[in-house]
């Protein structure tokens, strides 16, 4: 039997079980993972695995039930528990599963040769990399270097008539290296994840890059607490960018757990700010043809020149809200509820060049590095730790660590006054450089 | 708890754990009965011999994945039974019941691991499993497999009021009791989040050295969330008890209790004020600002990173690290503690390691691996989150031992800074050793009094600047329940009396 029989038996057997709807989603995958240090395999990981999920709603109470066994009793015994927990649940008139709409299949999601490509080439990549971010005398040692691949495949259905599948793939190469001198350690690493073998970047760009961001960050020193500009590196957007995410969750919005809840429409950032949540770019990390629970995936603007122009709907958020699902419903596997998130999330790029940001700050921070939570999405409270570099004059003069960095969500978004035209979209979050004309930073 | 060590800080595994290749068992539960449909006292019964799998079968597996060479081999068997109830907005929102089962097989030759793992667990799976992790011994040198026969191990879990007999009807009394608490407690608290969850986990482990182990753990996880709302301001607070416990836990800490604790710490961050920048003195309160250590010690003394010669504390065992106030210890043997193991995933039995002793480095965390790879002894601290993962070096129940002050004194003595009544998490880069954590319940300090709360500000150190910089221990210590991560999940408990940090960089809004 086929996983489509299966799953339209198992929505069979729940509707007789007593289930008014019935979601099956099945999820069936392949993973490989290589890691070598020190020119020598360390670690080589390799597994299929699949599961079952159950969603069940009985007179509007809510059940799941998720089960790794595909034999027939397991499964049985695992739908009756998504039953059994349903009747126990409160009554939710929202509670119900998306009707059938037809979605458009995305291009390039999907390499089916990954899994024929020989093991020891796989090995050989990865220490090739490793090689790679080793050629710097300033290198002095390896935390290894990896090659991973994985290929899932994804089946929703329910008793609304609902079945969809598609299929997706990922590889993906990455080196972590340490620097030295006296007692100093900096690490740095880089990676490169794509659907298909063939778009993998240069390892020798890659290595060298991982190589760079460790040794670059040789004799750093501290400045003093003061306000001052900051510039984002692409690679720390997400610090800011993932609070007003969680803000524009529909389900925390209607909770009331959002520091954005009341601003649809509103402006609440600066004009250079446009967000765009992409479900279809073709081969894109983070499409899919049709989200968590089957409504199909869109690209839609989420905030138009500072304006906020749209929150994040799941069917059960949306229901609430009296609106339609934006198909944004996330799924981690076949264990859990689908949640709320994007596809391929991006920052428009603005007019300026990266480097004429960088000439045109007389004092601030060139911001590589952030830790902490980013922005607190109920109030809006943002603080971090940072490194990066110095900058004086329109110049880099040296590294910094431990520095922090703090303000409000409002404060800061209404302050960035540069947005580059460098957006890479390799990534399912990619965003230009820009920078913030003042924040709060903390130093010695 | 996040360390960004290698695997966790790198893109491929991310990208998988986004592609759901994952494990899936974010937070893990167990089996009771339902109000109207009986129950699951009988538990589901999954195909395959399971934990049940016979000795002589384990014995095969271990020598086919011998047979090209490696110098240790394991089969680590796992049945989890999982359960969450979600309480919102005061209504019960969902109900989740999780049931997996798997098993793994792990070769070890010289400084290489090779691992599958299958989610069938039969004989013939595993000695496929056995195959493909024999890769990485090809042309390894080879050891004759010892029969495995059953060890026993200490315990240090009791259990009063088993899961498995406990009703949801009565899961779901505590839920409301703490909902209600929580409503009650003040007209500005707008909202509870309350997370139940329960799991029984069961493990077989059987390696190359004749050991077999086999056990089931029990673990409850209850997280109360609140949120008030005046209107200006708003906060979101959060409680969680957690232990390897029957249900007699709530007798222990009754969910009003711990709704009130939520509540409490959401109203009096309504008036917080913006947080000062710089470089300040800290006052941690007691208990789960143990992840302090956690993450800023804890982490890079474990020994995997140790072995490949890159941690912060590399070359320094024996080394005076910290003052001499500071000793550090990592136990898996608290009574009923989240992070309390009886044996780790590999059998090693836990026991209490002495990590830093009035401020010398005594002892690494190790697991079976970097054992060998540093001759050191094994610790009881190689733990895996399912069979899908071999397993690392993690730690327990990590804490720092009560000094002689009082929590009152120590305040008393500091003249300005900052007080840290909670924290939200934190991470540390185990490499560089530099560490950053979230206050969610923060004061300032002046003239030796706690004032003003102030919005939730990082702070950020190096490990061996932290603990250098503690200058005062007091004789409170208390514990709080975590989840770490490091490429996979741990539970784990941190702990702390309420200690005294000189000059960490806070990460606030104003000079």
């Amino acid at each position: 039997m086929n996983n489509q029989e299966l799953a339209n038996r198992l929505i069979g057997r729940g509707r007789r079980m007593g289930a008014s709807e019935v979601e099956v989603f099945i999820q069936n995958s392949r993973n490989l993972s290589i890691r070598v240090r020190n020119e020598d395999i360390e670690t080589v990981q390799e597994a299929a695995s699949g599961g079952v999920g159950f969603r069940v709603i009985v007179d509007g109470g809510l059940g799941f039930s998720h089960c790794n066994d595909f034999s027939d009793r397991a499964l049985n015994d695992t739908l009756e528990q998504a039953i059994a927990f349903a009747r126990l649940t409160t009554p939710d008139e929202h509670n119900t599963l998306p009707s059938d709409k037809p979605h458009q299949d995305v291009a390039g999601l999907y390499d089916a040769s990954i899994v024929n490509i020989a093991m020891d080439k796989k090995i050989d990549m990865a220490l090739e990399l490793e090689a790679h971010a080793m050629k710097d005398p300033r290198i002095t040692h390896s935390s290894g270097a990896s090659f991973g691949e994985g290929e899932t495949e994804v089946l929703v259905a329910n008793s609304k008539g609902l079945l969809k599948i598609y299929r997706s793939s990922v590889c993906s190469v990455g080196v972590s290296v340490v620097a030295e001198k006296g007692d100093q350690r900096h690490t740095g690493w880089e990676s490169c994840a794509r659907r298909f073998f063939d778009d993998l970047e240069s390892l020798e760009k890659i290595g060298m890059e991982a190589a760079k961001k460790a040794y670059e960050m040789l004799d750093p020193r501290m400045v003093s607490t003061q306000r001052a500009a900051v510039i984002f590196d692409p690679a720390v957007a997400r610090s800011l960018v993932g609070g007003i995410i969680a803000a524009i969750n529909g389900e925390r919005v209607l909770q009331g757990a959002s520091f954005l809840k009341d601003s649809m429409d509103e402006r609440f950032a600066s004009e250079l700010l446009t967000i765009i949540d992409d479900g279809l770019r073709p081969g894109g990390l983070g499409s899919k043809p049709f989200d968590g629970e089957g409504v199909p995936t869109a690209t839609r603007t989420l905030v138009e020149q500072g304006v906020l122009r749209g929150f994040l709907f799941n069917t059960y958020a949306a229901n609430r809200a009296g609106v339609d699902s934006t198909g944004n419903a996330s799924r981690s596997g076949f264990t859990g509820l689908p949640s709320i998130g994007t596809h391929n999330l991006y920052l428009k790029a603005g007019p300026d060049k990266a480097e004429d940001i960088l000439a045109n700050t007389q004092r601030g921070l060139l911001l590589k590095g952030v830790t902490g939570y980013g922005i607190n999405p109920v109030n809006g409270n943002y603080s971090g730790g940072a490194s990066g570099f110095w900058v004086e004059n329109g110049r880099i003069v040296h590294p910094v660590q431990g520095l922090t960095i703090g303000g409000s969500a409002h404060d800061i978004l209404n302050n960035i006054d540069m947005m580059a035209d460098d957006l890479d979209m390799n990534r399912s979050f990619s965003a230009p450089t820009f920078r913030v004309r003042e924040m709060q930073i903390g130093g010695a | 708890m996040n360390s960004k060590d290698f695997s966790a800080g790198m893109m491929p595994r991310r990208r998988f754990l986004e592609l759901g290749l994952k494990s899936g068992i974010a937070i893990a539960v167990a089996p009771p009965l339902l109000s109207n449909l009986v129950s699951c006292s009988r538990p589901i019964e999954l195909s395959g011999p399971g934990l049940d799998m016979d000795k002589a079968v384990l014995n095969r597996v271990i020598a086919k994945a011998l047979r090209q060479g490696g110098d240790f081999a394991d089969v680590y068997i796992e049945t989890r039974h999982s359960r969450q109830i979600v309480m919102e907005e005061s209504s019960f929102k969902s109900g989740l019941y999780g049931i997996s089962q798997g098993a793994g097989v792990r070769v070890i030759s010289g400084d290489k691991t090779g691992y599958a793992y299958t989610e069938e667990v039969t004989e013939e799976n595993l000695l496929r499993a056995a195959e493909v992790a024999s890769y990485v011994a090809r042309n390894g040198k080879t050891i004759q497999p010892v029969e495995v026969k059953s060890a026993s191990r200490l315990s240090f879990v009791t259990v009063k009021r088993p899961l498995e007999d406990i009703a949801d009807s009565r899961r779901i009394e505590i839920m409301e009791r703490a909902n209600q608490a929580a409503l009650d407690y003040d007209p500005r608290i707008r909202m509870a989040l309350i997370d139940y969850n329960d799991q029984v986990r069961g493990r077989v482990i059987a390696n190359s050295e004749g050991l077999y182990l086999r056990d089931e753990l029990p673990l409850l996880f209850f997280i109360v969330q609140t949120m008030s709302d005046d209107g200006v301001s708003r906060h979101m607070s959060r409680e969680r008890i957690s232990e390897h416990s029957g249900f007699e836990l709530f007798e222990k800490d009754t969910p009003e209790a711990v709704a009130q604790r939520a509540a409490r710490e959401s109203i009096a961050m309504l008036d917080a004020r913006d947080a000062p920048a710089g470089t300040m003195d800290v006052v941690m309160e007691n208990g789960f600002g143990g992840v302090l250590i956690h993450e800023a010690v804890g982490h890079p003394l474990e020994a995997d990173n140790i072995a490949r010669g890159i941690g912060a504390f590399t070359g320094k065992m024996g080394q005076k690290v910290a003052t001499d106030v500071f000793t550090m210890v990592d136990d898996g043997t608290l009574p009923n503690f989240r992070g309390t193991i009886n044996f780790d995933d590999e059998g090693t039995q836990a026991q209490r390691n002495v990590l830093i002793d009035k401020g010398v480095l005594q002892g690494y965390m190790t697991d079976i691996l970097s054992a060998r790879q540093l001759d050191l002894p094994r610790t009881g601290n190689g733990r895996r989150e399912s069979f899908r993962h071999f397993p690392i070096p993690r730690m327990t129940n990590t804490f720092i031992e009560p000094g002689k002050d009082t929590p009152e004194d120590i305040l008393a003595d500091t003249r300005s800074g900052i007080y840290v009544q909670s924290l939200s998490g934190g991470s540390v880069n185990p490499v560089t050793g530099i560490f950053n954590f979230t206050c969610r319940e923060a004061y300032i300090i002046e003239n030796g009094r706690k004032t003003y709360p102030i919005k939730g500000a990082t702070l950020i150190g190096s490990c061996l600047g932290v603990i250098s910089n503690i200058d005062a221990v007091a004789n409170d210590l208390a514990f709080g329940p975590g989840i770490c991560g490091k490429g996979q999940m741990a539970e784990v408990t941190a702990g702390q009396p309420t200690v005294r940090i000189r000059g960490i960089n806070v990460g606030g809004s104003r000079s």
